[in-house]
């Protein structure tokens, strides 16, 4: 276990640097920095001035060389938009994604899960195909749109939520958190179910496939002719066995779900690290998309990680497999 | 039909009450689409900066609602006498947020730090030769020439406490690591920065011991970014916010039809035009003309002035909210010339005859090259003005994108003809001559912006001689000689000053400046 741990460890410095090297070569076709960092009176010479100080005349390997370098010592470097320090600015916005991210997978599993069951067990139901039909609605449509067909319904029509924002929050030493207050919940609703909506259907037809083979299989058969009550039937012996593959796509998809946020965030004005990145695209602010995509890559392998030890943790054979 | 309406209706109470329980009565909030980069006014010369500041920093002078200039830390100014330059009188017991008194130390240490090569305003102070202090209440400008319009073009310096800015290790302004002003404040305005969460909110709160009288009545006022226009009229429609800047032009129709609400209409000062590749040898994007350049023709480009609707365009592409142009600047700005005020009609007829004369009667083609994100319909503007121009043959191969590539590829000289929009900064004529007419000349920090590299020895001549003339009349003349050289070159197209659209709950009071400021001193909320 030690063993695989570091392994992955030292495979994700690996997967860094080499999304910071395809970052670095890719920043030169978003823009040019000095444009956007100066004003339209500024003279040539100033801004070539400037170009020099932030080193952009350097070739590029030499650009990139200095970031990595400055990164492996924990020197984050400073934005060109705000000139606040990048690893101060992710680490302000990291929470706002994370929470949202987690509360968006919380309801896609308390309602995927149920109803996966619910549409198994009963697949020829008016309600359950009712739940598939509108389901598969929810994710034909791209998420901006569910985005603003929500904030339209329950913030302009029926004014229940807060439109944008992240309001509410308390700070818990550098974590700045919507769970605590009414308001950070009445925020982060309509954000988290836009986000959540596509992870919902996912895993409820995840569930729904898994558990009716689940069902006919056999060992469920001779459960059912011995007798069990339904109840032990259905949610004790088919879930679990369900569970296992589930969890390892849920699991795979949450990295995504941070990652990708970008556009929820942006619908909503959510200030996490979806919206920094947008925003710095938009001043080509390279550090912070660096250190971004870099923070995003660490993340991925973070996640792939833990699912894999939940896998063997879940799935007994493969234990025996690796004591073999 | 009874039960309809009442629905409705209660609906609306609803909405009426949600409304009145998010903004109590004197706490504002607004929104804009960009948050401003900093909080040091020398850093960044942009107009979100500048814009948002302006409530929490003064200058020696500032500008009215009409944008005419009248004094603020300086309670007068005149011309210095036997040489070139200002002498300013500062007013007297103004005070900075934090007590400390102003005076001319002050504005010293403030033009220091502006004038200095870390700061992104320093052009601003390129005719100033010399700085001094007479007493604690009187500075002077000695200028290179003279130079009548200076006190205009400083109305965005803006004075910082030298005391405070030296004690916190701000004394320039943040070049690559940010310092203590770029996010703390202290200046001498009627509003505070009394919170800044960077690119989330900054909420501002008046300033008690403010030296002008107060006519807004605003007990704090929060600022959010909102990046994405469908939140931000959501949020407006919503109640969240009581004030957005700006709103697309496609969504006026939302708000217009909404009880409570109101769509503050004006002109800005930005004049929308085509430029062209002067001086290249030839086309770089045609596929029929191989070793000429058609443009450098100016019948070549009389004809892309014909071929263009300017009319049309309004009423397709921007919904009848622009007003056409026929010099770089707008009716009203100072120096506008009353003496060359016709424009080109539109004639497809003429436009073919001209290329006709140029030697190009079935036309070519060349590139366009056009922002998606700069202007307002920018990249529809310039599919109907592609499509107009193909009406008599100019086929145009356009390209649009984001500005933050465009401005490189145009230093780069890679384009044929190009979109471009300029708001004179100066809100005088003699702003677009030295950027975009006179001869691109780096030395002197000349035509900095004219990509095609227009070049007309008699413009570069004049251009010294318009900033400074004292004389108003001598000087229109000198002005008028430029608009009537240019347009008979047609140096550029320029074809009309784009709207600016603003929305906000019909309770609110405020003032739509042209430049697209917005200032908090002129907002009563009812």
């Amino acid at each position: 276990m030690v063993y695989l741990i570091l392994k992955r460890l030292l495979q994700s410095f690996f997967v860094m640097l080499a999304v910071a090297f395809l970052a670095f070569s890719l920043f030169r076709f978003v823009g040019d920095p000095v444009s956007q960092m100066t004003g339209v009176e500024t003279s040539v010479e100033d801004r070539e001035r400037l170009r020099d100080e932030l080193g952009l005349n350097d070739p590029f390997i030499f650009q990139f060389a200095r970031f990595t370098g400055d990164l492996v010592q924990g020197d984050f470097g400073f934005s060109y938009r705000t000139r606040e320090p990048v690893g101060e600015m992710i680490a302000k916005r990291l929470p706002a994604t994370l929470e949202l991210g987690t509360f968006a997978l919380v309801i896609s599993l308390v309602v995927g899960i149920p109803a996966g069951i619910y549409t198994a067990l009963r697949p020829r139901g008016f309600v359950s195909q009712s739940i598939l039909l509108v389901t598969l609605v929810g994710v034909s449509i791209p998420t901006f749109v569910i985005g603003i067909i929500l904030i339209f319904l329950f913030g302009v029509q029926l004014a229940w939520l807060p439109t944008f924002g992240r309001n509410g929050t308390v700070d818990l030493g550098g974590w700045s958190t919507s769970f605590l207050t009414l308001d950070g919940w009445r925020s982060l609703i309509l954000p988290a179910m836009t986000l959540g909506v596509y992870q919902l259907t996912l895993t409820m037809r995840l569930v729904r496939a898994q558990m009716m083979e689940v069902l006919r299989s056999d060992y469920i058969r001779f459960a059912t002719a011995r007798g069990v009550p339904y109840r032990q039937l259905y949610f004790k012996h088919a879930l679990a066995n369900t569970m296992v593959p589930v969890i390892t796509i849920i699991g795979l998809q949450f990295g995504g779900v941070v990652a990708f946020s970008i556009v929820t965030e942006s619908v909503f004005q959510w200030p996490g690290m979806g919206l920094l990145f947008l925003e710095s695209i938009r001043f080509v602010d390279i550090p912070v998309m660096g250190v971004y995509l870099v923070v995003i890559a660490f993340f991925f392998v973070i996640v792939n990680l833990v699912v894999d030890m939940l896998y063997v943790a879940i799935d007994p054979r493969l234990r025996v497999k690796e004591a073999a | 039909m009874k039960i309809r309406t009442n629905l409705r209706l209660s609906v609306a109470t609803t909405l009426l009450l949600i409304a009145s329980q998010t903004a109590s009565a004197e706490s504002f909030r607004w929104a804009s689409n960009t948050d401003p980069q900093t909080m040091d006014p020398h850093a960044v010369n942009s107009a979100p900066v500048l814009s948002f500041l302006n409530n929490v920093y003064e200058g020696l002078v500032r500008r009215g609602r009409d944008m005419s200039i009248e004094g603020s830390l300086a309670e007068s100014w005149e011309p210095l006498e036997g040489e070139n330059g200002w002498r300013f009188n500062l007013r007297r017991g103004v005070t900075f947020h934090d007590g400390s008194a102003f005076d001319a130390a002050d504005v010293k240490f403030s033009y220091e730090r502006a004038s200095s090569e870390a700061a992104d305003v320093r052009s601003w102070f390129a005719p100033v030769a010399e700085f001094r202090v007479v007493d604690d209440f009187t500075v002077e400008f000695v200028t290179t020439a003279p130079n009548p319009l200076f006190p205009d073009s400083i109305a965005n310096f803006m004075i910082l406490d030298s005391d405070w800015a030296e004690a916190n290790d701000a004394a320039l302004p943040a070049r690559d690591a940010e310092n203590h002003a770029t996010r703390n404040t202290n200046g001498t305005g009627p509003f505070m920065v009394s919170d800044r969460d960077p690119g989330v909110s900054t909420t501002l709160t008046p300033y008690d011991g403010w030296w002008d009288t107060v006519e807004h009545n605003v007990t704090e006022a929060t600022f959010t970014p909102i990046g994405n226009a469908s939140t931000g009229l959501a949020a407006l429609l919503s109640g969240e916010i009581d004030f957005i800047q700006p709103i697309p032009l496609q969504d006026v129709g939302q708000v217009e039809g909404r009880d409570g609400f109101q769509v503050l209409e004006g002109l800005e000062t930005r004049v929308i035009m085509f430029g062209f590749g002067h001086e290249h040898d030839s086309l770089l994007f045609s596929s029929d003309v191989d070793g000429a350049n058609p443009f450098t023709d100016p019948r070549v480009r009389l004809a892309v002035a014909h071929a263009i609707d300017v009319d049309t365009i309004d009423r397709v592409v921007m919904r009848g909210k622009i007003e056409p142009v026929n010099q770089l600047v707008p009716e009203g700005i100072s120096g506008y010339s009353e003496a060359n005020a016709g424009r080109p009609e539109y004639n497809p007829d003429r436009a073919r005859e001209l290329l006709t004369e140029a030697g190009y009667p079935n036309g070519f083609s060349f590139g366009l090259k056009c922002t998606n994100d700069r202007y307002i319909n920018d990249e529809s503007l310039c599919r109907a003005a592609a499509g107009m121009l193909a009406a008599v043959g100019l086929n145009a191969e356009l390209t649009t994108m984001p500005v933050r590539n465009y401005w490189e590829q145009l230093r780069a000289d890679d384009f044929d003809m190009y979109l471009l929009g300029w708001s004179p900064g100066t809100f005088d004529a003699e702003h677009p001559i030295r950027f975009l007419l006179h001869s691109q000349d780096d030395e002197k920090k000349l035509g900095s912006w004219n990509f095609g590299n227009y070049s007309n020895a008699r413009v570069d001549e004049l251009l010294p001689a318009i900033q400074q003339e004292i004389d108003p009349a001598a000087r229109q003349a000198l002005i008028d000689e430029v608009v009537e050289i240019t347009q008979r070159d047609v140096a550029y197209v320029p074809m009309y000053t784009q709207p600016l659209i603003w929305a906000s709950k019909d309770n609110v009071d405020l003032t739509q400046r042209a430049d697209n400021f917005f200032l908090l001193r002129w907002v009563t909320v009812n």
